[in-house]
């Protein structure tokens, strides 16, 4: 059984968006549903902070098992913040999606697009656990 | 599911990743889904997208030995394409579902195909990857198969990547007919393990060709697929050509 905290949105794609202290900022990475299916992360391919995104664009790509996926960023806005330490370690998405394998933090550009992700029911419901 | 069968040869590295990106972006935006098998003219060593290529391989040996290089679009490791049938499947996600569900559903087609040329082909179980140290110990593609992935006699025969993009997967990879995959090893910086592949020709004890490897593929293809025609004769491609920029500039190939 998959981990979906109660506290985080999700998209029908797998990524997950975590408030941080900053109500602006949000914190985006994969579910633990997403990277239990994925297997071993071998590579994560960031943007550059100051990279801006629309909703559901791509803003990288993640490689396991020799799948390349994208990712898609759950809501529009700017990046303030890349977690680097995925470059040396992109194996922390398998063991911590929530904590320490987060991908990037997102200046938000519109806090109404919160509202249309997912609540952790129905992206439980959504993955079929 | 109506398939689209794309036959093509004497394509170069460049050209070939061109076309399958093609597809991919054909199979993402149309929602058709298109199979294809061809070889690579001249003979190419390919790099997986994200591999560091240039802390692993030696661009001075790779000249000296005169080989095509070319990076994928897809993941995984190096391999040496010369003696092999290279198929390619880009198709809507939806066609095959999750990642290891995709692997499974193609290689168990190819496996039909080698069956039926007599290989006593089996698909690898599902397991947890080895320690990351083993896993590094080489390079090339063939040296460790991933569940799902097609053995005959515990070993690889075929080795496959995919790319997922929108809505669309891409998976293509790699018979080996004969040969092997020492040319990997020759142009490695550090030294590696050798690589753990079987050939057809080892297989089967007899000497098997791209074509007959080609038709057992399209009569299982048809065979598994019952439901689905394969278009004949074959309708252009595209209005597009491919655009072959990206994969033959270095600073792609040599990205990392």
């Amino acid at each position: 059984m998959s981990k979906t905290p109660p506290d985080l949105r999700y998209t029908e794609e797998h990524e997950y968006v975590k408030e941080t202290d900053d109500k602006s900022v949000v914190q985006v990475g994969i579910t633990d549903y997403a990277q239990g299916e994925l297997g071993d992360v071998v590579y994560v391919d960031l943007p550059k902070v100051g990279a801006t995104f629309a909703r559901m664009d791509a803003f990288g790509t993640i490689e396991a098992v020799k799948a390349v996926s994208e990712l898609f960023s759950p809501l529009a806005g700017t990046v303030t913040e890349v977690n680097t330490a995925l470059e040396s370690d992109p194996a922390l998405v398998n063991r911590d999606p929530y904590g320490e394998g987060w991908m990037i933090r997102l200046r938000i550009k519109s806090p109404k697009e919160l509202d249309d992700l997912l609540g952790s029911e129905e992206y439980t419901k959504h993955i079929g656990e | 599911m109506r398939w689209r069968q794309i036959e093509t040869t004497g394509l170069s590295g460049a050209e070939n990743m061109a076309l399958d990106q093609t597809l991919l972006d054909e199979a993402e935006r149309t929602g058709q889904a298109f199979w294809r098998l061809y070889r690579f003219e001249p003979s190419c060593i390919s790099f997986g997208r994200n591999e560091p290529a240039r802390e692993r391989y030696d661009p001075d040996a790779i000249a000296q030995l005169g080989c095509d290089v070319v990076r994928r679009p897809t993941g995984g490791r190096a391999v040496w394409h010369e003696h092999e049938v290279t198929y390619a499947v880009a198709a809507p996600v939806q066609a095959f579902g999750s990642l290891r569900d995709s692997y499974r559903a193609i290689h168990e087609r190819l496996a039909a195909a080698l069956q039926a040329l007599g290989a006593d082909a089996k698909l690898a179980p599902d397991r947890p990857p080895p320690p990351a140290a083993a896993r590094h110990q080489s390079h090339a593609c063939f040296a460790a198969p991933a569940g799902g992935e097609v053995l005959v006699q515990g070993r690889k025969v075929i080795g496959s990547a995919q790319v997922r993009q929108g809505k669309a997967l891409l998976q293509h990879g790699s018979i080996l007919l004969a040969g092997s995959q020492d040319v990997i090893r020759a142009v490695s910086r550090q030294p590696s393990a050798a690589s753990g592949e079987m050939t057809l020709t080892a297989a089967l004890g007899r000497r098997i060709t791209f074509e007959e490897v080609a038709e057992a593929i399209a009569a299982t293809w048809d065979d598994t697929l019952p439901s689905t025609a394969l278009d004949r004769p074959r309708p252009p491609l595209t209005d597009r050509p491919p655009s072959i920029a990206r994969f033959t500039d270095p600073a792609w190939t040599w990205r990392r």
